[in-house]
């Protein structure tokens, strides 16, 4: 059964800029969009920044309005229906936000507990569970401004269960977290997939979608680019080949030369620390290392690294012809 | 939704508390309006004539506290990213908002407190009360009056990003109609029936004629009466603009 149901699903948002000449502006965030969750499921959402994720979430939790098609969760309707659903979901966001940070967090998740309608005669042992499983308890008297940013993220998470929903949404939950913090959250989240919880989770983490995710969906410019489980998606780029080779300040025409070498189908750049690394994705039995170097030899290099694809070579491969 | 209005209350006040700046704010400004009145008005040789100044400052203050707690509250709630949790949340706005504006009124009704004790230890104005059961019934019906007032005005500010000065700016204007800075009989007739409609009018008129003597029971029972007119008004403005932000986009700052 499809606990979320998006049909043709499109947002517009409206900007205005300037004090005496006002100019309207339309920006469209997601374009006719569909696809279905189904209960019990842990479905990814990956996409670059700006590309509608975090819209996408908030129509599903009524948070914004569709501008037209439909989006259906639990069954009710997100334009008509939101008080049903609001009851039903809980919501979590990644980042320093969302908390009263002069409270303490045993006072932030009594209010939404009391928010969220939680039974008196159950609300403290409720709690109480909460705050053993995020490992916050003993924590739970101080104020949420002393808290470090994994433990407001594992608090964000305790909040979003408080009314034991029946759908989780989790955007970016793992954002700023250390890399420990980040896999002791991914752990609870594996967690709470392994206890039934139907999850949309969106991220930027390609090995964190890999990991958790069933089934991912990749979206750019508003629009689904690409839906199916991580290896449906890495046969994207499946019968390529990927060189990474680390260079220093190459320029555009060298990488565009790059790209005219016989065998090499795209050529990617990205920036880590000071350096460039150059993705180059090629023909499987395709020798085409030589002729990079050659091109590259009035430039820098460092490592060269040849490899299997990884789901971020599709995801990078999706966006980047979306 | 009791449940939720009650701690609601609670923990705006309690975090309120919090905040140095909003705590000293609440501690100076009664005393330091009632020490004005004191010299304004030769309070010396007119000791009830600066009782009354006195419930007029209360009242003041615990509308500047609701417009504070409302607007401040929901601009605070927009940065640190409460908002629009609360409005996901299934309970209505109304018992999120609501508890926000009758929080700040409560901590407005300290005023009261500060103002008489501040004029009877330093100023020796006797502190007598003609009517006991009445004044008490006087203050929570005032602070419920002016709290819900508070909400129809926080209701704006869920669709504005600009609350906390809207809001500042309404300050002036209410004391001014509702005859709390100067005699309505020094301003247009015209203002006399839109004081009326206004809460504050009232809850100072209640707390004056209980403590002073007359008749406040008409005075209470107006301010009940507006606070279910504000209530019913606020609720309904708070869903419309729920759904216009949500059409909008506008219950997050960025």
């Amino acid at each position: 059964m499809a606990v979320i149901e998006v049909e043709n699903l499109t947002r517009r948002y409206r900007s205005r800029t300037g004090t005496f000449r006002r100019r309207t502006a339309v920006v469209e965030a997601l374009r006719g969009v569909s696809f279905a969750v189904e209960q019990g499921e842990l479905f990814g959402l990956l996409g670059p920044n700006g590309a509608g994720k975090t819209t996408m979430i908030k129509v599903l939790t009524t948070l914004l309005l569709p501008t037209s098609g439909s989006a259906r969760v639990l069954g009710f309707d997100a334009r008509r229906e939101a008080r049903q659903i609001r009851g039903r979901v809980g919501y979590v966001f990644g980042g320093d936000r969302g908390l009263y940070d002069r409270l303490s967090a045993y006072d932030n998740l009594r209010y939404f507990a009391d928010l969220y309608r939680v039974p008196p005669r159950t609300r403290r042992t409720r709690i109480d569970s909460l705050l053993e499983m995020v490992e916050l308890k003993g924590r739970e008297r101080e104020r949420v401004e002393t808290y470090s940013r994994g433990m407001r993220q594992r608090l964000h998470i305790a909040r979003g269960l408080l009314h034991d929903p029946e759908l989780l949404f989790l955007d970016e939950p793992t954002i700023g977290l250390d890399p420990v913090g980040a896999r002791e959250l991914r752990d609870t989240i594996g967690t709470l997939h392994q206890a039934g919880k139907t999850i949309l989770l969106t991220t930027h983490y390609m090995y964190e979608a890999d990991a958790l995710c069933q089934r991912i969906a990749v979206i750019a410019n508003g629009s689904f680019v690409a839906t199916g489980t991580p290896s449906d998606l890495k046969k994207v780029v499946g019968d390529n080949t990927i060189v990474e080779i680390e260079t220093f300040g190459v320029e555009d025409e060298v990488v565009d030369r790059l790209r005219r070498i016989p065998g090499v189908r795209a050529v990617g750049v990205e920036t880590r620390d000071q350096a460039q690394v150059l993705l180059v994705q090629s023909a499987v039995g395709a020798d085409v290392v030589r002729a990079l170097l050659n091109e590259l030899s009035g430039a820098v290099t460092g490592k060269v690294i040849t490899r299997e694809p990884t789901l971020e070579d599709a995801y990078v491969e999706l966006v980047r012809s979306a | 939704m009791i449940p939720a209005i009650l701690t609601g209350v609670r923990l705006h006040m309690k975090q309120a508390s919090r905040n140095p700046f909003d705590l000293s704010g609440v501690i100076v400004w009664p005393i330091l309006y009632a020490s004005i009145a004191y010299y304004l008005l030769d309070a010396k040789h007119e000791p009830k004539l600066l009782l009354s100044a006195s419930f007029g400052a209360s009242v003041m203050l615990m509308w500047s506290m609701v417009v504070i707690a409302s607007s401040g509250a929901l601009e605070q709630q927009r940065w640190q990213g409460t908002l629009e949790l609360v409005v996901a949340a299934p309970t209505p706005l109304t018992a999120v908002i609501g508890p926000i504006c009758i929080g700040g009124a409560l901590v407005g009704t300290y005023a009261i407190g500060a103002v008489l004790l501040w004029g009877a230890v330093l100023f020796d104005v006797p502190v007598h009360i003609e009517h006991p059961l009445a004044f008490a019934l006087a203050i929570p019906a005032a602070a419920l009056a002016v709290g819900l007032l508070g909400l129809i005005m926080a209701s704006t500010f869920v669709l504005y990003r600009a609350a906390f000065h809207l809001g500042i700016a309404t300050q002036y204007p209410v004391w001014i109609v509702t005859g709390l800075l100067v005699p309505l009989s020094l301003l247009p007739s015209f203002v006399r029936p839109i004081s009326w409609l206004l809460a504050p009018t009232w809850g100072f008129r209640g707390l004056h004629e209980a403590a002073l003597g007359g008749t406040p029971w008409p005075d209470i029972g107006m301010c009940l009466v507006l606070s279910a007119a504000y209530l019913a008004i606020g609720g309904t403005f708070l869903v419309a603009f729920e759904y216009v932000a949500r059409a909008r986009g506008s219950l997050r700052l960025t």
